[in-house]
């Protein structure tokens, strides 16, 4: 197994034909946890539309490969089976789809690209209510449509929620720190490091110390105006508290 | 006190499963509620009218329908919400998707009477277009003739909400389920107002409905 999870080379993207990535280059290792903070409008946002998929997000030139494959050519939902999660910095809300319903069908069309059948009823409701548990969410929200009048923190716990489900290689949390109060905060992060194994990887977008303070990066990039300016360890968190990001 | 009278009236009209078209008059007595769903399938054009004649203080009637139009499919609605007597209310829910080369018409007249009061009316269309050769058109018209009348309408022609569509894309859920799923959530109102007795029966007929729509 290769070492290298993902690779982005020379990553140049575009939305509504503004240049916003201005050549990224960047590669993860299975296992680490890499933190990209940046003042507003440097790109973090768009960097993880672009590694999910977002229609509208037009990649100009560079490639990302991700555990071996071209992620450029994958569908949004071809990625999420590979094995990336992107939790939302703003989850949508969806009125009519229950949490349990929208589950049982990304789940079940995760099993069927690996050529499982779908779980037994049983056997998924056990599941959401394990993975639940893991963010303090109370049963009767998988009866709740899906984020639909939830708190900022119950959307953000929901988030980690349906990540423990998917199960995925790579995690993008796009500022799952915004709008999350001291406890919720640390509810989500518990969530996030306890789903963290050797083998899997995260990149955790943020403008803040705070949640790195939970969720302890590897390595920290500096995003600015659409290109990475610094990378190091977690000295630079310290740094940029201290100093902002016009040193950068 | 008068004891309300209520009686519930459910309409399924598609190619293969035709109750009767709704009669055109519903007339609505004193203390006398009223709800009826409709729901229209695929593979038929059918051109419905129906007045409701609120005609005893106190009589209410709630409407809700869901019309799914396919191929070359046109279906029409020509409602009339008559509020003749005090303290009437009404609400109305018509929710239309239209795929391929449908078209759709609702045309909802609310009237509300000279000498009435404490009247409650609301209405609602809602269209959602799958295709980009179908067509929509709501045409809701208010005709208040009296003081102390609460009164609402809302009406919107939209496509599938793209956001959503890349949120549960990014879980995995192909972009076709996706695309059920938001089309049944739109369906789901008037399906939860369908009597126990055939909610399921009728709501897995909607379901399949909506999926030949989608590979249309």
């Amino acid at each position: 197994m290769n070492d290298i999870l993902l690779e982005i080379k020379g990553l140049h993207a575009s939305v509504e034909g503004k240049e916003i990535l201005r050549g990224i280059d960047l590669v993860i290792r299975r296992g680490e946890i890499h933190a990209v903070m940046g003042p507003n409008g440097a790109g973090k946002s768009t960097l993880s539309a672009v590694l999910a998929g977002k229609p509208g997000y037009e990649v100009t030139s560079g490639e990302i490969v991700f555990d071996g494959k071209d992620l450029l050519e994958l569908s949004p939902e071809e990625r999420s089976w590979a094995g990336i999660f992107l939790s939302f910095q703003y989850p949508i809300e969806i009125p009519g789809v229950t949490i349990t319903n929208f589950m049982k069908a990304a789940v079940d069309a995760h099993r069927k690209a690996k050529g499982e059948e779908p779980l037994s009823a049983g056997g998924f409701l056990r599941l959401m209510k394990e993975k639940m548990a893991l963010v303090q969410m109370k049963g009767e929200f998988a009866k709740r449509d899906v984020n639909a009048g939830f708190s900022g923190g119950e959307k953000k716990r929901c988030e980690i929620f349906q990540m423990a489900m998917l199960d995925p290689v790579l995690s993008i949390l796009d500022e799952t720190d915004s709008g999350l109060d001291v406890d919720a905060l640390r509810i989500v992060s518990d969530g996030v490091n306890a789903l963290h194994t050797p083998e899997k990887s995260a990149i955790v977008i943020t403008h803040y110390k705070r949640l790195l303070d939970y969720i302890v990066p590897d390595v920290v990039h500096v995003l600015k105006a659409g290109k990475i300016v610094a990378t190091g360890g977690r000295e630079l968190v310290e740094i940029i508290e201290n100093e902002g990001y016009d040193k950068f | 006190m008068r004891d309300m009278t209520s009686s519930e009236k459910v309409f399924v009209i598609g190619p293969d499963q035709i109750s009767a078209l709704p009669p055109e008059r519903f007339s609505v007595g004193t203390g006398e509620e009223l709800r009826v769903v409709l729901v229209v399938l695929p593979g038929v054009s059918p051109v419905i009218p129906m007045t409701f004649d609120l005609v005893g203080e106190g009589a209410s009637v709630r409407v809700s329908a869901l019309y799914l139009a396919a191929g070359s499919g046109k279906v029409r609605f020509d409602v009339l919400m008559h509020h003749r007597a005090p303290h009437t209310t009404s609400t109305q829910l018509f929710n239309g998707i239209a795929g391929g080369e449908a078209s759709t018409v609702f045309s909802g007249r609310i009237i509300i009477d000279e000498g009435t009061f404490g009247i409650d009316a609301g209405q609602e269309n809602h269209n959602i277009l799958v295709s980009d050769r179908a067509r929509a058109e709501s045409d809701p018209q208010l005709e208040i003739y009296a003081d102390d009348v609460k009164c609402s309408h809302g009406a919107t022609v939209g496509r599938l909400d793209e956001q959503e569509q890349f949120y549960m894309r990014s879980r995995g859920i192909p972009e076709d389920e996706a695309r059920f799923l938001q089309l049944l959530s739109f369906a789901s109102p008037v399906l939860q107002s369908l009597p126990d007795h055939c909610r399921e029966a009728v709501s897995s007929r909607v379901s399949s409905a909506i999926r030949s729509l989608l590979a249309q």
